[in-house]
């Protein structure tokens, strides 16, 4: 465990100095971190103030809600798999990601032929992805006869209905289908720090949430029942959890769109590496969903620079190999 | 005091009536199996003493503490339960398993203590399950794992034990050793034990009182000796029944008519 946290460390610090200082403008890693001395009082900047821009407006900001965005993925994820006990279960699984689809669409659809993407999208993203797993909850979540089981189907309805309307209202405007796609497809291009602190609350707080349920999800591997009988207020903390997971998923969703794999392959990456008990794997997965997500976007905005790759298809891209490799190596205990 | 104390209990599942007006009280430190044909409720019965149904009527105490009155917590400080079917949760060792009943004293956010582990040891010991603490639960045979859903069920360290059908799919053997485990915990450790059994000769030589259970109502309750001897027991199952005495111990054989 000491070992593996020790290497998610390394690699997150290597993926925060890359995010830095790869891009289109070449600036040395030294030059970057005296700059960031500098702003400590330490020193003298060498850096021009455009490359000073380029640094901390445009890639800080990116490097920090890709940090934000593969931690909270990751974790909503690996929580999400533990309180449904079901391998595939992923982040979107409530309804966040077709709720925040059919927001972001209406807003987009709305400008007409405007070429960029309103800045109340990511409002309306959030209201959809909220709005979503809450009709999910009410569904499914409560009452004494609701379990996982209901809650899943509820989401699953709740997602095919508000996927239809979104398709029905991106077919309606073809000149919008584009942006409406790339915003589907998630990306980071559009980060700033103001994006970042729209975000750090909710993922903060939700991130804690998350991490500190671990024990309760230990428990809850043994079924409903069972963990009732060892003293699990069951309901109450499927409540919580499935909270702060949405929560903390539609914050970033509104932000970067849906970038998909992320949620749904470090969990399990994490457990071929630490083992099956929630209180390791929600906490390394923060640390290895935010390396991971800043490795993928550093790829995805280099490989045919200026242009970009979605960020969802270079996470698949390189989580797949990636989840394989390992698999191969480790035997898969999954539940 | 009685360790249980069923007041009337009704539990309903829509129409159905499960249990209807089931009252039964368990003296502690002494062993009540309930036997009956499939069906009779009986699961319903226990499942209900462990709080996991919702109570359509009556009362169940545990010590005279009403469980409408408990949250999960506090109850599953009172009662520990030892299910039909076990949920085995790939991945996780035999020791982390039996651990996971502690975290009714010490709750969601705190570390299992030092003195939490060693219950758990001392519990791994005495079900013999010493040398496979390190296994994953997956590895274990059927035997081996309701030993260990036993050892959980004590490390909870509770008054009362409410147990399923524990030696469901086991060889006589097994059957055997488990049930003389939990007969050392009554008999030495005080432990209140209300069971369900369909073997009915281990039923009467195990437990101190046996509970015939037919369509959710009680039909006879008293002594394993006296219950297993009963016409209504042959006549509840629908058969013929003979009790034969081996050694002293009561054998209850079905005889085709």
């Amino acid at each position: 465990m000491a070992a593996i946290t020790v290497m998610t460390l390394a690699a997150l610090a290597v993926a925060v100095v890359g995010g830095l200082v790869i891009g289109p403008t070449s600036i040395g890693t030294g030059r970057v971190v005296g700059d960031l001395f500098s702003h400590l009082g330490v020193g003298h900047t060498t850096l021009s103030p455009l490359q000073s821009t380029i640094i901390w407006q445009l890639r800080a900001p990116r490097l920090v809600l890709g940090l934000l965005a593969g931690a909270m993925l990751s974790v909503a994820g690996g929580t999400y798999q533990g309180v449904f006990r079901n391998p595939l279960a992923d982040p979107y699984l409530l309804g966040v990601a077709a709720g925040a689809g059919l927001g972001a669409t209406y807003a987009i659809v709305d400008v007409g032929s405007g070429l960029s993407t309103p800045t109340w999208a990511p409002l309306l993203a959030f209201v959809g992805a909220m709005a979503a797993v809450s009709l999910t909850w009410l569904i499914g979540g409560r009452g004494r006869r609701s379990n996982a089981s209901t809650l899943i189907l509820a989401g699953v309805a709740v997602s095919s209905l508000l996927t239809s309307a979104q398709t029905f209202l991106q077919q309606s405007s073809s000149n919008s289908i584009a942006r409406v796609y790339i915003w589907l497809l998630g990306s980071l291009a559009s980060a700033s720090w103001h994006s970042v602190t729209m975000v750090l609350p909710y993922v903060t707080v939700c991130v804690v949430i998350c991490v500190a349920s671990g024990r309760a999800l230990d428990v809850m591997s043994v079924g409903e029942d069972e963990s009732r009988s060892l003293g699990l207020p069951v309901r109450q903390v499927r409540l919580v959890v499935i909270a702060a997971s949405s929560l903390g998923t539609a914050a970033i969703v509104s932000a970067v769109g849906l970038i998909g794999f992320v949620g749904i392959i470090v969990p399990h990456i994490v457990r071929l590496l630490v083992g099956t008990s929630y209180r390791r794997i929600l906490p390394i997965s923060v640390l290895f969903g935010a390396a991971f997500l800043v490795f993928a976007d550093t790829i995805a905005r280099t490989v045919l620079a200026p242009s970009e790759l979605p960020l969802g298809v270079v996470t698949a891209l390189v989580g797949a190999p990636v989840f394989v490799l390992i698999l191969s190596l480790r035997r898969p205990v999954v539940r | 005091m009685s360790a249980i104390e069923i007041d009337a209990l009704s539990v309903r599942a829509g129409p159905a009536i499960l249990v209807d007006q089931v009252t039964l009280s368990v003296e502690p430190g002494t062993w009540c199996t309930v036997i009956g044909p499939n069906g009779a409720g009986k699961t319903t019965l226990v499942e209900a003493v462990a709080g996991l149904r919702r109570l359509s009527a009556g009362s169940v105490s545990i010590h005279g503490r009403s469980l409408r009155s408990l949250s999960e917590r506090a109850r599953a400080q009172m009662v520990s339960l030892v299910p039909q079917h076990l949920e085995i949760p790939a991945g996780m060792t035999v020791r982390d398993y039996v651990g996971l009943a502690r975290v009714a004293h010490r709750g969601l956010f705190r570390a299992l203590t030092a003195g939490d582990w060693t219950i758990v040891d001392s519990v791994l010991t005495r079900m013999s399950l010493d040398e496979l603490a390190e296994r994953d639960v997956t590895t274990l045979s059927g035997g081996e794992r309701q030993r260990m859903a036993l050892g959980r069920a004590l490390a909870q360290s509770t008054k009362v034990m409410v147990l399923d059908e524990p030696i469901t799919g086991l060889d006589l053997r097994h059957q055997m050793e488990l049930l003389e485990l939990l007969k050392d915990e009554v008999a030495e450790g005080g432990l209140t034990v209300l069971a369900t059994l369909h073997d009915l000769t281990l039923a009467g030589q195990f437990a101190d009182r046996l509970v015939l259970l037919d369509r959710g109502r009680v039909l006879l309750d008293g002594p394993a000796r006296e219950v297993v001897r009963s016409p209504e027991l042959a006549e509840c199952y629908g058969m013929s029944l003979r009790v034969v005495e081996v050694d002293g111990a009561d054998v209850v054989v079905p005889v085709r008519s």
